[in-house]
């Protein structure tokens, strides 16, 4: 399963706690218009495809590959109003940890609204 | 040494570079989308007021 995918699967959970995903890449709208025509698990997509096509977004987030014009595989943490809380940057061959991604949204949203510290490995059962 | 302390305290004084990290301004962008089966001019302000995670990958039809 593509990272993608596997964050289609887990976006009604994020949805559910009343937050978003914008997946950005550097193809063409035209090319994420194809790709979730031809890709099964895509196809119903919730969260929009942006298209970086003038490379403006992954450089202002510093996580352009200039020598293949290509973004990191970087996630950003993005609080409502609109200041960067966490960042990660994974190694081009390496696939992200989507639950990880929920959890540390959770964490976050919880650490607002009680301003209690999220200890190692916390999880809502 | 008292020159090395004023090299460093020059250093200090320069404005630091932006690295787009913890507790930056997230930088706003606004470029087109595909969203849901509708292409469209997206903003990162539209989303104010809840939490966002932008998820950078390096392109479609990629194995991983």
């Amino acid at each position: 399963m593509t990272e993608l995918a596997a964050v289609a699967a887990m976006y009604p959970n994020i949805k559910n706690i009343g937050a978003e995903v914008l997946a950005i890449s550097t193809d063409s709208v035209h090319s994420h218009q194809v790709y979730k025509q031809t890709t099964p698990a895509l196809h119903d997509l919730g969260f929009p495809l942006v298209s970086d096509r003038t490379h403006e977004i992954s450089q202002s987030y510093r996580v352009l590959d200039s020598a293949t014009g290509t973004a990191y595989r970087a996630s950003f943490f993005i609080s409502p109003d609109q200041v960067i809380h966490a960042k990660m940057i994974y190694p081009k061959a390496i696939g992200r940890n989507i639950p990880e991604h929920f959890r540390l949204l959770q964490a976050l949203h919880y650490n607002k609204e009680t301003s209690q510290a999220v200890p190692v490995d916390w999880m809502i059962r | 040494m008292i020159n090395v302390n004023e090299d460093l305290l020059k250093k200090s004084s320069q404005p630091t570079e932006f690295y787009a990290t913890r507790d930056d301004k997230a930088p706003s962008f606004s470029a087109d989308a595909m969203d849901g089966s509708e292409i469209r001019r997206i903003r990162l302000d539209e989303f104010k007021g809840k939490w966002v995670v932008l998820f950078f990958y390096p392109s479609d039809f990629t194995a991983v």
